[in-house]
């Protein structure tokens, strides 16, 4: 074989694989860019993690859906629903988290987490031995376990931003988002981290994460097609010809007539 | 026609590449979409009240005093750059229940928020975690525009801090301060003008208190020797845990010594005001 075929559509398909697989090469380097990023102190404090493929995606986008239907707050149903759609348009998902903001916090005492110029805020709500927090505490009452040290937190803002600027960069279109973060954490996506963001990307001609119509769980493009699928097989059943022997775009009688000549 | 002298006009370009990082943070994709950034770029003489007070604060924490003295020799050297702040009211939650911030619900948060907001050495609080990404992720997208500029820059809470006691993006919880420029090698990282603040000695007495591990003798007999001398073994130094009042004293000196500046400034701007 000595050439590529690239194309983004049918879904799936050999020229799409293809076409992942360059978008793969780009969720590698968003990584690079988030690990590089400003941090507090140059701190190393975040991991990352790349999920891709239909079952992967599948995955994750059916964990959204449950947390959609289950556990977020009403004004967020709507959100994690369309952005489960979107992670079915997606290529790879490259999910980042702080693994310091819950288990080693930045003590500078900046005022962040309870506007106090302590730390007391943060260790008085948290379990710990003279100040060394207790991982193995896994329980959650909330979505996310806090409090969390705030000034680490902020260095996964950096972390996301240097991602999403190499992801531009190469016109991969991307998208940072609560809802992936939080379902690819509860499917121990940066098991290490109590707070992940989740990152879509995706190379298509039409940005999958832009233009988004009303109930989008329901109108994206692959209930489109699958309408389309699911009507066309029937339609097509009531204007049946014998095309063999019977072309409908002549007038009857003249069909054996005109075949003579 | 017109001849400019290069490190000159590549020294003046850097307001452009400011703005152009002003533009990048606006731009950058955020997780909540309602950050509500703020931003503002200081030059010149604007920078001198937060050179002083970071120079005040600096005579109690060499983080500051390493910042402090860049800003001081770069002025004196007619290099002083653009900086860049960045800022946002960090205390106002999307209202998803999320419990990242230690309460079960936004709702609680906010019951506390509004009788116990605070601040802290560099910013107000509580915080919502995904406001602090947020900015986050805006900061980044100017850090990242300057290094694509091929531009100097360090992303700094200390001089963001000091802008806003000063009254700068009043409103926000958490500002940060990019300096763009000057041009030229490792402006912010391995820093000459620091180059005379610490001996060797004190510098490898730095590294001895904050990573003392390094330098550690045999722990087993219950009294770790601290090796600080070649030979370390003769009246050897040994690690000892104490309250320091002096220190103490000093550090609570200084800040008063901060909060005077900052409130002499905010007087001298009251003036200002007055007279206009």
């Amino acid at each position: 074989m000595t050439r590529i075929a690239i194309n983004e559509w049918p879904p799936d398909s050999p020229p799409d694989l293809a076409k992942k697989e360059n978008v793969l090469l780009v969720a590698k380097l968003m990584v690079n860019g988030a690990l590089t990023a400003p941090f507090t102190g140059g701190v190393h404090g975040v991991e990352a993690e790349i999920g891709h493929g239909r079952p992967e995606l599948e995955k994750i986008a059916r964990e959204m859906e449950r947390l959609a239907h289950q556990e977020v707050p009403k004004k967020l149903k709507k959100p994690f629903l369309y952005e489960a759609a979107m992670v079915r348009e997606s290529d790879a998902v490259v999910f980042l988290g702080n693994f310091r903001a819950r288990h080693t916090p930045m003590d500078a005492g900046c005022g962040l987490c309870g506007g106090e110029p302590d730390c007391s805020f943060f260790y008085e709500r948290v379990s710990h031995l003279n100040g060394v927090v207790d991982p193995t505490d896994r329980k959650r009452t909330t979505a996310i376990n806090g409090p969390l040290c705030m000034l680490r937190a902020h260095d996964l803002g950096y972390a996301v931003g240097s991602a999403l600027w190499i992801a531009s960069t190469h016109f991969v279109d991307a998208k940072p988002s609560y809802s992936v973060g939080l379902a690819g954490r509860n499917l121990d996506f940066c098991m290490n981290s109590e707070v992940v963001v989740g990152i879509l990307i995706g190379v298509a001609a039409k940005n999958p994460y832009a233009d988004i119509p009303p109930e989008y769980h329901l109108t994206n493009m692959t209930q489109m097609v699958d309408g389309l699928r699911k009507i066309a097989v029937i339609t097509r059943q009531v204007p049946n010809h014998p095309y063999m022997v019977f072309d409908p775009t002549r007038k009857t009688g003249d069909q054996d007539k005109k075949e003579e000549e | 026609m017109a001849v400019y002298e290069g490190y000159e006009a590549a020294n003046e370009h850097m307001l452009e590449v400011a703005k152009a990082c002003a533009a990048a943070a606006a731009k950058a994709p955020t997780l909540t979409g309602r950050l509500n950034l703020r931003m503002e770029i200081l030059t010149g003489e604007d920078l001198e009240p937060m050179i002083q007070v970071l120079e005040t604060l600096g005579k109690t924490s060499a983080f500051q005093l390493h910042d402090a003295t860049a800003f001081r020799a770069y002025k004196n050297e007619g290099l002083l750059p653009p900086v860049l702040l960045l800022g946002a009211d960090l205390t106002q939650p999307p209202l998803w229940n999320c419990g990242g911030c230690g309460f079960p619900t936004c709702g609680e948060y906010l019951k506390y928020l509004s009788k116990n907001k605070g601040v802290g050495v560099g910013a107000y609080g509580p915080t919502c975690l995904w406001k602090v990404i947020d900015l986050g992720i805006a900061a980044d997208h100017a850090c990242a525009c300057a290094a694509q500029h091929r531009a100097e820059a360090r992303i700094m809470f200390s001089m963001g801090a000091v802008s806003m006691f000063l009254g700068r993006l009043e409103g926000c919880s958490f500002v940060l301060g990019l300096p763009v420029g000057p041009v030229g090698q490792n402006r912010w990282f391995d820093r000459m003008p620091w180059t005379k603040v610490l001996n060797y000695e004190q510098r490898m007495m730095t590294q001895v208190a904050g990573a003392p591990n390094l330098f550690f003798a045999f722990s087993g007999g219950g009294r770790p020797i601290l090796k600080t001398k070649p030979r370390w073994w003769e009246d050897p130094t040994f690690m000892k845990i104490e309250q320091d009042e002096a220190f103490m004293e000093a550090m609570a000196q200084g800040q008063a010594e901060v909060y005077e500046k900052i409130m002499g400034y905010a007087g001298v701007l009251e003036e200002e005001d007055s007279a206009e």
